[in-house]
C-alpha cells in the first residue's frame, strides 16, 4: 500500500546577488514547492518583483489578448528555442499588434461605411417609383414641394379642385406622392393632404435619379463587403502564420512573469534572501547539487527537521505505478490524502472496478461502453479524458468478467436454466447451468449465476464482499493510527471494530448452530465493545449500528444490478414480443421492434455508466474511507513550468 | 359462497407479500427522496461556490440511498420468504 511521495523541508539562502540565478535554476528543476512567506516579526519581508517584471505582464497581456482576438487554440505543439522566441519577441509582437490593429480599424471604418450607406439606401427606397433627379426637388421661389408618403389613395382631380398649377407624381403601390404646387396654394392643398395622412420624408441631399443612385449605393456596398472579407482572410492568415508564435511566447512570457514575480513569494532582508519549501525526498540531492552549480556554492542549501505538526500541512504528491494513476482522479474528486495517512489509489484500483462488475455484470454492456472509452480515448488527446476513460476501461474489463460469471449478454441469459417451471433456453446452446451447491433460503447456487433466481444467495454474498471492504478499512485505519499514536490506540480504535465482528459472527454461528460457541461470541463481542469504549468513548459505542448499516449497505451490489437486468429484459421482451407476433412478413412491428431493442438498450447503457458508477463510487467514498480516511493535503505544486511549446 | 365477499375484499397469501414488497419499496423510494432533495439542492448551492465541494456534495446527496436499499432488501425477503 502506498503512501504519499516523502517530502523533505528544504531552505535555500544567500546574498541577494545571487538570487536571479538561484529563482533560474530552481524554475528548470521543477521540484522545489514554494512556501509563501507570510510577514512576521522576524525583521524579514517579501521583496519587490524583478525590474523586467512589469513589462513582462504588459507584453503577456497583450499576447493574450491577441490570441484570444484571434482566437488561438492550444494545438499539437511545434517546439521552439525559447532564447529565439525571446529574441523575435518584441519586433514580431509589434508588427503583429500593428498588423491587427491597422487591419480591425479598416474593418470598423467600412462596416461604418456600410452602415451609412444603409440608411442612404432606407431614404431613397420610398422615392424608388418616381423617377425624378432629386436636383428637381429643390431651388424653387414660387413652387411648394410636398415629398412624402400618403394612408390612402390621392386623385389627381383632388388637387385640380383646388388649383390647376401642380404637378403631380404618385405610385399607388407605395403611397409615395411628390407634389409640385404653387405657392400660394400650399395651404390649401396642405390640408387636403393631411386629411389623407401625408407624412413628409427627407428628400435626400444628394442629386441623382433614385433607381440610378440605388444601383450605384448596391454595387459601393458589395465593393465594401468584398473588402471586410478580404481583411477578415487576412486576420484568419494571420492566425495561421502566428499560431506557434503567439503559443510559443504566451509560454515563454509565462515562465518570465513566474520568476519576476516569486520575489514576492519569499522573505529577503537587506541583502540576503531565505527561499523556503519542500521538495521530494529522492530529488533532494539533485536540488542541492543545480542550486549549487547555477550560483557556483554560494546559495546554501539545507535540510530542515520536520516536526510532526509540520508533516500535517506538507505538500502530497501521489506515488502510484502508471496503471493506478488514472484512480488517483478518483481520489482528488473527494480529496487529496494528507501526508501522513495512506494512499488508498491502489485500493480503489481493485475495489472500484470490482464493485462496478459485480452490480453491471453484462457483456453486451460491457463491450459497448468498452468500445466507447477506447475511441473517445483515440480521439482525446486531454489528461483528465484520457484518465477518466481508463478507468471506465478497468471497470468493464471487470464488467466482462462477472458478465461470464453471470452469463449474461444484454439481458439475455447465455447458458440454459432448468427450474421448477420448465426449460429456458438460453443464448448460447449447448450451455447448461450447473447446479454446484445448495445455497440459503432454499436456493441453489449454480455457474453461471443466475442473479434474479438467486437473490437472497447474492444479498449475501455482496454484504459479505462488503464486510470484506469494511475490514480492509479498517486495517488501513489501523496502519494509521499505529504509525502516529502506537499499537495501543491502534488496537482500542479500530482492532475492536474487528473484534466486535468477530464476536457478532461467532455468536451468529454458535446461534445457528445451537452450540455453545454463542456464548463464546457474545463474551467476544462485549469484550469489543468495551475496547472500543475506551478507545473512542461512548461516541464509538453509539457508532455502533452504523457497522450493520454499512454492511447491509452493500446489498445495493445486487439491487443495482437486479435493477438493470429487469431493464435489459423489459426492452428484449417488449421487442421480441413485436416481431414473433407476426412473424409471416416484415411489416411495421419488426421495424418498430428493432427501434426499441436499440433506443431502450441504448437507454439502458447510458443508465449502465451511471447507475454502477455512482454507487461503486458511493461504497468507497461512503462506506471504506469512513473507516479510516480524512484526506485535505495539499498538492504538491512545484515553482517551475511544465514547457509545451519552447525548449531551452 | 360464503366467502365470496372475502375474496373479493382481501387478496390472498401471495398477493398480500406482493403489495407489502410494493409497500416497502415505495415508501422508502419516497423517504429517500425527500431527503435527498433538501441535500442536494444545499449541495449545489455549495458547489456553487466552490466546485472543489464535487465529491463531499456527492457523497453526502447518496447518503439516504441507504434507506430505499434497506427497503429493497425488505421487499426481497418478503417475496423469497
Amino acid at each position: 500500500m502506498s503512501r504519499p511521495k516523502e517530502m523533505t523541508r528544504a531552505v535555500i539562502v544567500g546574498h541577494k546577488s545571487i538570487l536571479k540565478e538561484t529563482i533560474d535554476a530552481l524554475h528548470d528543476t521543477n521540484l522545489f514547492h514554494i512556501e509563501d512567506f507570510v510577514e512576521d516579526e522576524s525583521g524579514f519581508k517579501i521583496s519587490k518583483p524583478f525590474k523586467n517584471g512589469e513589462e513582462v505582464s504588459k507584453k503577456l497581456v497583450k499576447i493574450r489578448s491577441i490570441a484570444n482576438y484571434l482566437g488561438i487554440e492550444s494545438k499539437k505543439p511545434v517546439v521552439q528555442k525559447s532564447d529565439a522566441v525571446l529574441r523575435e519577441l518584441d519586433s514580431k509582437l509589434n508588427e503583429l499588434d500593428r498588423t491587427i490593429s491597422a487591419k480591425t480599424e479598416s474593418i470598423s471604418q467600412l462596416e461604418n461605411e456600410l452602415k451609412d450607406m444603409d440608411s442612404q439606401k432606407r431614404e431613397i427606397l420610398p422615392y424608388l417609383s418616381i423617377d425624378l433627379d432629386f436636383e428637381y426637388y429643390r431651388g424653387y421661389e414660387s413652387l411648394k414641394v410636398f415629398a412624402g408618403t400618403l394612408k390612402s389613395n390621392l386623385e389627381a382631380s383632388q388637387i385640380s379642385s383646388i388649383t390647376q398649377a401642380y404637378e403631380l407624381y404618385f405610385d399607388p403601390q407605395s403611397k409615395a406622392v411628390v407634389l409640385f404646387v404653387a405657392k400660394n396654394d400650399a395651404d390649401k392643398v396642405y390640408e387636403l393632404l393631411q386629411g389623407l395622412g401625408f407624412k413628409e420624408l427627407r428628400v435626400p441631399e444628394r442629386g441623382g435619379v433614385p433607381s440610378e443612385l440605388l444601383r450605384s449605393i448596391e454595387q459601393r456596398e458589395a465593393e465594401v463587403t468584398r473588402r471586410i472579407e478580404s481583411f477578415k482572410g487576412e486576420i484568419e492568415s494571420l492566425k495561421t502564420r502566428y499560431a506557434d508564435f503567439i503559443l510559443a511566447s504566451d509560454e515563454v512570457l509565462s515562465i518570465e512573469s513566474q520568476k519576476a514575480e516569486l520575489p514576492l513569494r519569499i522573505a529577503t532582508s537587506e541583502n540576503a534572501f531565505i527561499i523556503d519549501g519542500w521538495t521530494p525526498t529522492e530529488s533532494y540531492d539533485k536540488l542541492v547539487s543545480v542550486v549549487n552549480s547555477a550560483t557556483k556554492g554560494k546559495a546554501y542549501v539545507t535540510s530542515l527537521e520536520v516536526h510532526e505538526e509540520e508533516e500535517e500541512s506538507a505538500p502530497v504528491e501521489y506515488n502510484n505505478s502508471k496503471v493506478v494513476a488514472p484512480l488517483q482522479q478518483v481520489m482528488d474528486l473527494y480529496s487529496r490524502p494528507k501526508y501522513t495517512e495512506i494512499d488508498p489509489s491502489s485500493a480503489i484500483f481493485i475495489t472500484f472496478p470490482l464493485i462496478y462488475g459485480m452490480i453491471l455484470g453484462d457483456i453486451g454492456y460491457a463491450l459497448i461502453l468498452g468500445t466507447i472509452a477506447l475511441a473517445i480515448k483515440k480521439a482525446m488527446k486531454s489528461d483528465a479524458v484520457n484518465d477518466l476513460m481508463n478507468i471506465l476501461i478497468y471497470c468493464q474489463i471487470s464488467a466482462i468478467i462477472f458478465g461470464v460469471l453471470y452469463g449474461e449478454f444484454l439481458g439475455f441469459s447465455l447458458a440454459s436454466l432448468h427450474t421448477v417451471h420448465g426449460v429456458t433456453p438460453g443464448l448460447i446452446p449447448g450451455w447448461e447451468t450447473i447446479t454446484l451447491f445448495e445455497s440459503i433460503g432454499g436456493e441453489e447456487f449454480t455457474f453461471p449465476i443466475h442473479r434474479s433466481h438467486m437473490v437472497m444467495t447474492m444479498i449475501g454474498l455482496s454484504v459479505f464482499v462488503g464486510l470484506l471492504h469494511l475490514n480492509l478499512g479498517y486495517l488501513f485505519g489501523f496502519s494509521n493510527i499505529l504509525r502516529h499514536h502506537g499499537m495501543k490506540h491502534a488496537i482500542l480504535e479500530k482492532g475492536s471494530w474487528m473484534i466486535i465482528e468477530l464476536g457478532a459472527i461467532l455468536a451468529a454461528a454458535g446461534y445457528l448452530g445451537g452450540s455453545a460457541l454463542m456464548y463464546v461470541g457474545a463474551i467476544v463481542l462485549v469484550l469489543g465493545i468495551v475496547m472500543l469504549a475506551m478507545g473512542e468513548g461512548i461516541a464509538g459505542v453509539v457508532e455502533l449500528p452504523s457497522l450493520m448499516g454499512n454492511a447491509l449497505s452493500y446489498a445495493r451490489i445486487i439491487a443495482v444490478g437486479l435493477s438493470s437486468i429487469y431493464i435489459a429484459g423489459t426492452v428484449n421482451d417488449i421487442a421480441f414480443g413485436m416481431i414473433w407476433s407476426d412473424h409471416s412478413q416484415i411489416g411495421f412491428a419488426a421495424v418498430a421492434a428493432i427501434l426499441v431493442f436499440i433506443l431502450g438498450h441504448g437507454l439502458n447503457t447510458v443508465l449502465s455508466i451511471i447507475a454502477p458508477g455512482l454507487h461503486a463510487l458511493r461504497l468507497q467514498y461512503v462506506e471504506f474511507f469512513g473507516k479510516f480516511y480524512q484526506g485535505g493535503g495539499r498538492k504538491f505544486n512545484p515553482f517551475g513550468y511544465i514547457r509545451k511549446y519552447t525548449e531551452e | 359462497m360464503v366467502d365470496g365477499a372475502t375474496t373479493g375484499l382481501f387478496l390472498d397469501a401471495a398477493g398480500m407479500k406482493a403489495l407489502g414488497a410494493a409497500i416497502a419499496i415505495a415508501i422508502t423510494g419516497y423517504a429517500s427522496a425527500i431527503a435527498e432533495k433538501d441535500i442536494g439542492t444545499a449541495a449545489i448551492g455549495a458547489m456553487a461556490e466552490n466546485e472543489g465541494l464535487f465529491g463531499k456534495g456527492l457523497i453526502l446527496t447518496v447518503i439516504p440511498e441507504t434507506i430505499v436499499i434497506f427497503g429493497l432488501v425488505v421487499a426481497l425477503l418478503i417475496n423469497s420468504a
